[in-house]
């Protein structure tokens, strides 16, 4: 046994002729903050959709504390353990704020992190409390009663990743947290993270803006084309040529 | 600060409540108006339609999949019941519970297999099964009739004001325990199904588990009052199976609102009055039906019970401006 978090080993998927990611391989250990880049279409969700199941690989193995993952459905990978945001953040508009966020406490991860476990009929309430709970943290405590629909896009975006927060996880996926974002915004996701990080939680971030993620981030993984090209310490990765390549042939197109 | 009891208690949904008790003391009340038999009979129809109405709406009005196949939960708890009296002697206190329990079965059996994929699959294959019970109890004409179904069946109640306080009371609990349902957890958890699948799966609900435990208990409920329906009319036809049923029941929980449970009473009510009002039109009536669930879809999308909800909150709020 080692003492990785999650080992990624060597997961490949293919849509048709199209190889969206190959032979991708990734050790993250416990309180790692791992960013992961690249440009449009490298494969950056379908390396996500791989690691939560919402598509299984063609080959490869997903391995979460020791456990081999990789075949499991989505909820079975929220309830081991690891959950995550979307990049398209489309939350159940029609409910309110905290009924948004009392559906992950209602997840058997979350009953039986709360110890009450899931008794009947106190179930309701229990949830209630630890969804309100999670609500003061990511800042939305004082809108609860709001239709999730009403909410500006970046409030959206802080409580989806409340959602992802409420299932306890041990690791934590960001899919391109900051996209669509303005300054404002921007300032409040960063001191989030920042919170969660000093509070220990293990996350793997998609970030396209590289200048907010140089700033979170221990650790890049730069994809192209589905495969990895890089990976260190932001400033190295910053002066990769490969990355650099990347880039601005991204820019240029 | 607020507790949970002053946001999801019974306090905050009084007026639904109150709603709900009026409309029980008008339900077993209405016999002392409604005296001829034949209007009786229409009422008793009426709560049977309202069963069936919010049984469908528990999976499809919630979670957004749509069945086009309630009439084979009814077509198959009718002849569970037809047979099972007629062959084994039981009573309705036994058929009954067996036409739940088949019915209920076939939710689960359908469900468990095609819940889990995306995509058109559940409306398609619940619209064929349903149709394929159809043509099989007109070819079996041995065994179950054929066309003529299975005449004979031990009346429920001795006579028409019995049936109707059977079915009036069946219908009460069904719709209390629908909605109060859906009020819990397991609701909530419907309602994020229908609202955003993914984001539910991935908040590490087993959305599966959910939408074939609703289909389950909706066949259930529709199958013991499918087999209340055989016992009362006597007879079990293979109309109780065709697809006509399907699409009407669907149009009630529609024109009454989706998702509501309280919606479709009101859509079952409506329509079932329609239909009997209009039955010299013969399935022409069925023009109305269709005319008037369109309408309701461009118009009105959310049902009649969206209707009265914003008509309320207009008398109460132009009521509180001027002080």
């Amino acid at each position: 046994m080692n003492s990785n978090l999650l080992d990624i080993h060597d997961i490949s998927k293919a849509f048709g002729g199209l190889q969206a990611v190959s032979k991708f391989d990734l050790q993250v250990k416990e309180r790692d903050i791992i960013g992961i880049i690249g440009p449009n279409g490298a494969g950056k969700t379908t390396l996500f959709n791989l690691m939560t199941g919402f598509i299984h690989p063609d080959s490869g193995d997903v391995i979460l504390k020791g456990e081999n993952i990789t075949r499991l459905k989505p909820f079975q990978v929220v309830n081991r353990g690891m959950a995550r945001t979307f990049q398209l953040v489309d939350l159940f508009k029609e409910l309110t704020v905290l009924e948004n966020m009392m559906i992950p406490c209602f997840s058997r991860r979350a009953c039986c992190k709360r110890s009450d476990a899931c008794l009947p009929g106190k179930k309701e309430e229990k949830c209630y409390e630890s969804a309100m709970r999670f609500l003061e943290e990511v800042g939305l405590g004082d809108r609860f009663n709001e239709k999730a629909e009403n909410l500006a896009f970046g409030e959206l975006r802080l409580l989806d990743i409340g959602r992802a927060m409420a299932t306890q996880p041990d690791i934590l996926l960001l899919d391109e947290p900051f996209s669509g974002l303005d300054v404002q915004d921007t300032e409040i996701l960063t001191l989030a993270i920042k919170k969660m990080q000093q509070q220990g939680q293990t996350m793997i971030i998609i970030e396209h803006r590289l200048r907010e993620l140089l700033k979170l981030v221990e650790r890049v993984v730069a994809i192209v084309f589905g495969e990895k090209i890089a990976e260190g310490p932001p400033q190295e990765i910053m002066n990769n040529q490969k990355v650099i390549d990347a880039y601005l042939g991204d820019k240029r197109n | 600060m607020n507790t949970y009891h002053d946001l999801y208690g019974l306090k905050i949904l009084y007026r639904r409540i109150i709603g709900l008790a009026i409309f029980s003391a008008i339900v077993l009340l209405a016999p002392l108006v409604v005296k001829e038999g034949y209007f009786l009979e229409v009422l008793f129809l009426c709560n049977y339609y309202v069963v069936l109405a919010c049984t469908w709406d528990l999976l499809s009005g919630y979670t957004g999949k749509v069945s086009f196949g309630h009439n084979l939960f009814v077509g198959a708890a009718g002849y569970t019941g037809a047979v099972l009296n007629l062959n084994l002697g039981w009573g309705p206190w036994l058929t009954l519970p067996m036409g739940g329990l088949v019915a209920g079965l076939l939710g689960l059996l359908v469900g468990a297999v095609t819940l889990r994929l995306k995509g058109p699959y559940f409306g398609g294959v619940t619209f064929c099964i349903g149709m394929l019970l159809y043509k099989f109890l007109c070819i079996s004409t041995k065994t179950l009739g054929g066309e003529e179904g299975l005449p004979g069946v031990s009346p429920l109640m001795s006579s028409p004001l019995g049936n109707y306080y059977f079915s009036a009371i069946f219908m009460l609990i069904a719709v209390y325990f629908l909605y109060f349902l859906t009020r819990s957890s397991f609701g909530l958890i419907l309602t994020s199904i229908g609202a955003n699948e993914q984001a539910s799966e991935g908040s590490g609900i087993n959305t599966t588990f959910y939408k074939v435990a609703a289909f389950t208990m909706s066949g259930a409920i529709a199958g013991i009052a499918s087999a209340m329906y055989t016992h009362i009319m006597q007879h079990a036809t293979p109309a109780m199976a065709h697809e006509t049923l399907g699409a009407v029941v669907l149009m009630m929980a529609v024109v009454g609102g989706m998702g509501t449970i309280l919606g479709p009473i009101i859509g079952g009510y409506v329509l079932t009055i329609i239909n009997e009002a209009f039955r010299f039109m013969g399935d022409m009536r069925l023009l109305i039906y269709s005319g008037l669930t369109f309408g309701m879809f461009l118009f009105a999308p959310k049902g009649v019970f969206d209707i009265i909800l914003r008509v309320y909150r207009r008398i109460t709020q132009g009521r509180k401006q001027p002080t």
